[in-house]
């Protein structure tokens, strides 16, 4: 199987990716390891007030539909439950469904793998009914399953607040959600909590969970002062962090970045990654937020279309500056931090690589 | 003064540890050991980690191998289980022709004391009844089996600290030099120079690296192995087989490649198609399996196959321990090797694994 472009996961960056490079005529693939298309969008049935500009504001699940739509006319190929399983040594790259192993061939590869929960270790961690937030979620909005009727919420940032919104407008009971760190820095996020009347308790960590078969109390420790909940569910959002393996496979280098969620691959202002045929997108080039995800997958597919001789250095340079204000202006409106790391990361790579940024680039690092 | 020691080791893979471990047990040196990574993070953590000894040739590696295979229950027994499992070891052959070379095998192995039987084709299927009918026969040997290197090397470790041996991960040495009666190490992560009478380089794929640093050459090759894993199988595989092995939990570990391409660690789609294509030549119903992950080690391979072992010829109270196989060896080499540098001799000789057989007559 030969394209131009194949897209290593069908998410939402994945998506975006591929509306913009097959609705220029450009032979795109898509590999999807699940049944569907979207990513963690068929679950979010939150609304999304900070999109690109060519979205008007929705629920996750309906932007699902509408990136889907916009796919559809579109010469895009997309391989439902086939996954990447690995390279050949001439650089093609094999997929896999449940009966055969195929290699594409591919002039240019979007990594868009996203990313994956991070989870919490503490004595009774492996009991059933201790779960990570996204899988909560999952349970409440796409298979209709009532995880818990009492539950513990564990770590507080933006995706578990509006998960444990969600849990308790089901009818689940909130006990509690718990943050080890001292204070919390968003102050709204804690007061849209306590609207609801959910108890928000930092300095507090779980010391144990127990229960037969299946955990029924758990023991919070608030700064020395212990306290035993009875509960039937347990989930942890401890945040997410980049899937790698796909980039690991491809000898794409990496770095660190705290603020984008640990080790990330290396890129260029192109999102172009030490391998020359590869870029990458969406969480897996830093985690971000929706729009974030969105506009880097933009990034991403216009650089590789540019790489092709599709676009003229022109439009690549007028789309590019466009697209960089966007993310500017998507990223700050959640945290303006994972913007001014993601500015960081690239500078430093090209500085590794002696290579210098691009004109319009720097504008964007004085406004760090 | 607190950066001085008796005895650095470089490298703490199988073979660092284990030699640190039976350092430590004389409990008379103040040993440091100094890797540029974390335990397990390289060569001893990516094999399918055999203690293998029947088809080791010529009969005195063969010997080496079996000695220290033989050390494994006495070693459980010091640094707690390893989950060393003695599970007999098959070498299935495809052509008749093959026989005659298994048989000159026996004859070889049997003059040191390593019992291996050629078995026909209706034996093999009989030990293992899920190998392939196609199969000729194997040679066989009950001393065979395997270890879990993560224990290996995390209880090797954990004695030699009880036995107060200090540790220096990620921490890659940058420079050597051997002053009159001492050496000092320069590593990454600290300032002073570290001071050491003696000095002990067991730094598997890179000790050329490393020997460079005293100005010698190492000559090993690294040799890339991949291995597949399937899916956790029902317990099926009694033994440990040319090639693959079942693990505890039920994955089947396999592997046969070797690709001299330097340090990289990663799989190619290639040689893991190949790899499973030889598996079900092997066992037919791993066709139903399904693979899971893969990974591949590099292996460290003297120029001419056999462990380097000993006191570095013309550099005081230097040492090298380098070789293939070090899980198979790492109890007896630890043992040897302590032995040589607090007593001066070894109780099974050396001599043959010296450094001195690559070196130029100057």
């Amino acid at each position: 199987m030969k394209t131009d472009v194949l897209i290593i996961g069908g998410g939402p960056a994945g998506l975006n990716a591929a509306i913009e490079t097959a609705s220029r005529g450009i032979k795109t693939i898509i590999i999807e390891e699940s049944y569907a298309l979207g990513g963690q969008l068929k679950q979010q049935t939150q609304f999304f007030n900070n999109l690109p500009k060519q979205f008007d504001r929705q629920r996750g699940i309906h932007l699902m539909r509408t990136l889907i739509d916009r796919l559809s006319p579109l010469p895009v190929t997309c391989l439902l439950k086939h996954k990447m399983i690995g390279v050949y040594k001439d650089g093609r790259i094999g997929i896999a469904n449940d009966t055969e192993t195929f290699p594409i061939d591919a002039k240019k590869v979007i990594v868009t793998t996203g990313a994956a929960e991070e989870t919490d270790l503490f004595p009774g961690w492996t009991l059933p009914g201790v779960m990570t937030v996204g899988a909560a979620q999952i349970l409440i909005n796409r298979e209709r399953v009532l995880p818990g009727k009492n539950a513990l919420i564990v770590g507080l940032n933006s995706f578990s607040a509006e998960v444990t919104k969600q849990l308790k407008a089901c009818g689940i009971n909130i006990l509690g959600v718990i943050d080890k760190n001292v204070s919390v820095n968003d102050k709204k996020l804690v007061d849209g909590l306590e609207d609801k009347k959910i108890r928000v308790m930092v300095n507090t960590v779980i010391e144990r969970a127990t229960g037969a078969g299946e955990v029924e109390k758990v023991t919070i420790n608030n700064d020395g002062k212990k306290e035993d909940l009875d509960i039937d569910l347990i989930c942890i959002g401890k945040g997410l962090s980049p899937i790698l393996e796909p980039l690991e496979i491809l000898d794409c280098e990496f770095g660190f970045q705290a603020k984008l969620g640990g080790l990330v691959p290396k890129y260029y202002s192109t999102l172009g990654t030490s391998n020359p045929s590869v870029y990458v997108a969406g969480n897996a080039a830093g985690i971000t937020c929706l729009g974030g995800i969105l506009v880097t997958a933009e990034i991403a597919a216009l650089n590789a279309l540019k790489a092709l001789g599709v676009l003229n250095d022109n439009e690549a340079k007028i789309s590019s500056s466009f697209l960089w204000d966007e993310l500017r202006s998507m990223e700050s409106e959640e945290s303006i931090e994972t913007f001014i790391a993601r500015v960081a990361h690239i500078k430093e790579f090209h500085e590794e690589c002696e290579l210098p940024l691009p004109a319009s680039f720097h504008a964007i690092l004085e406004g760090c | 003064m607190t950066d001085q020691y008796d005895i650095v080791i470089i490298g703490c893979g199988v073979i660092g540890s284990s030699i640190a471990y039976h350092l430590s047990e004389y409990k008379q040196k103040r040993i440091l050991v100094i890797d540029k990574g974390f335990p397990l993070s390289g060569t001893s953590g990516s094999t399918q980690a055999w203690v293998w000894v029947h088809n080791k040739v010529p009969k005195w590696y063969g010997e080496l191998s079996m000695y220290s295979a033989e050390l494994y229950p006495f070693l459980e027994r010091k640094i707690g289980d390893v989950e060393y499992k003695r599970t007999g070891g098959i070498a299935p052959f495809f052509a008749q022709t093959d026989r005659d070379k298994a048989l000159r095998l026996v004859e070889e192995q049997a003059e040191v004391g390593i019992k291996v039987e050629v078995l026909t084709r209706d034996q093999v299927l009989e030990k293992e009844p899920a190998l392939s009918p196609k199969i000729a026969g194997a040679t066989y040997s009950d001393m065979d089996g395997n270890v879990n290197p993560f224990r290996l090397v995390e209880l090797y470790i954990k004695a030699a600290k009880r036995n107060e041996v200090e540790f220096s991960f990620y921490n890659p040495v940058i420079e050597m030099v051997m002053e009159k009666d001492h050496y000092k190490i320069y590593t990454k992560n600290k300032k002073d120079a570290i001071t050491t009478e003696r000095v002990i380089l067991a730094g598997g794929p890179w000790s050329k690296e490393i020997g460079e640093l005293l100005g010698l050459d190492i000559p090993i090759k690294q040799v890339r192995g991949q291995v597949i894993i399937t899916e956790p199988l029902a317990p099926f595989l009694k033994h440990t087989i040319g090639g693959m092995r079942q693990a505890e939990n039920g994955e089947v570990l396999i592997g046969f490649s070797k690709e001299e391409v330097g340090y990289d660690r990663r799989t190619t789609m290639d040689v893991i198609q190949e790899t499973a294509q030889m598996a079900i030549n092997y066992i037919p119903s791993l066709a139903k399996a399904n693979i899971v992950r893969s990974f591949s080690g590099v292996r460290v391979i003297p120029e001419d196959g056999f462990p380097i072992l000993g006191k570095i010829p013309d550099k005081k109270n230097a040492y090298i321990a380098a070789m293939h196989s070090g899980v198979t060896l790492s109890p007896l080499v630890g043992t040897l090797m302590a032995e040589l540098v607090m007593e001066g001799e070894t109780s099974i000789c050396l001599e043959r694994y010296s450094l001195k057989r690559f070196m130029n007559y100057a």
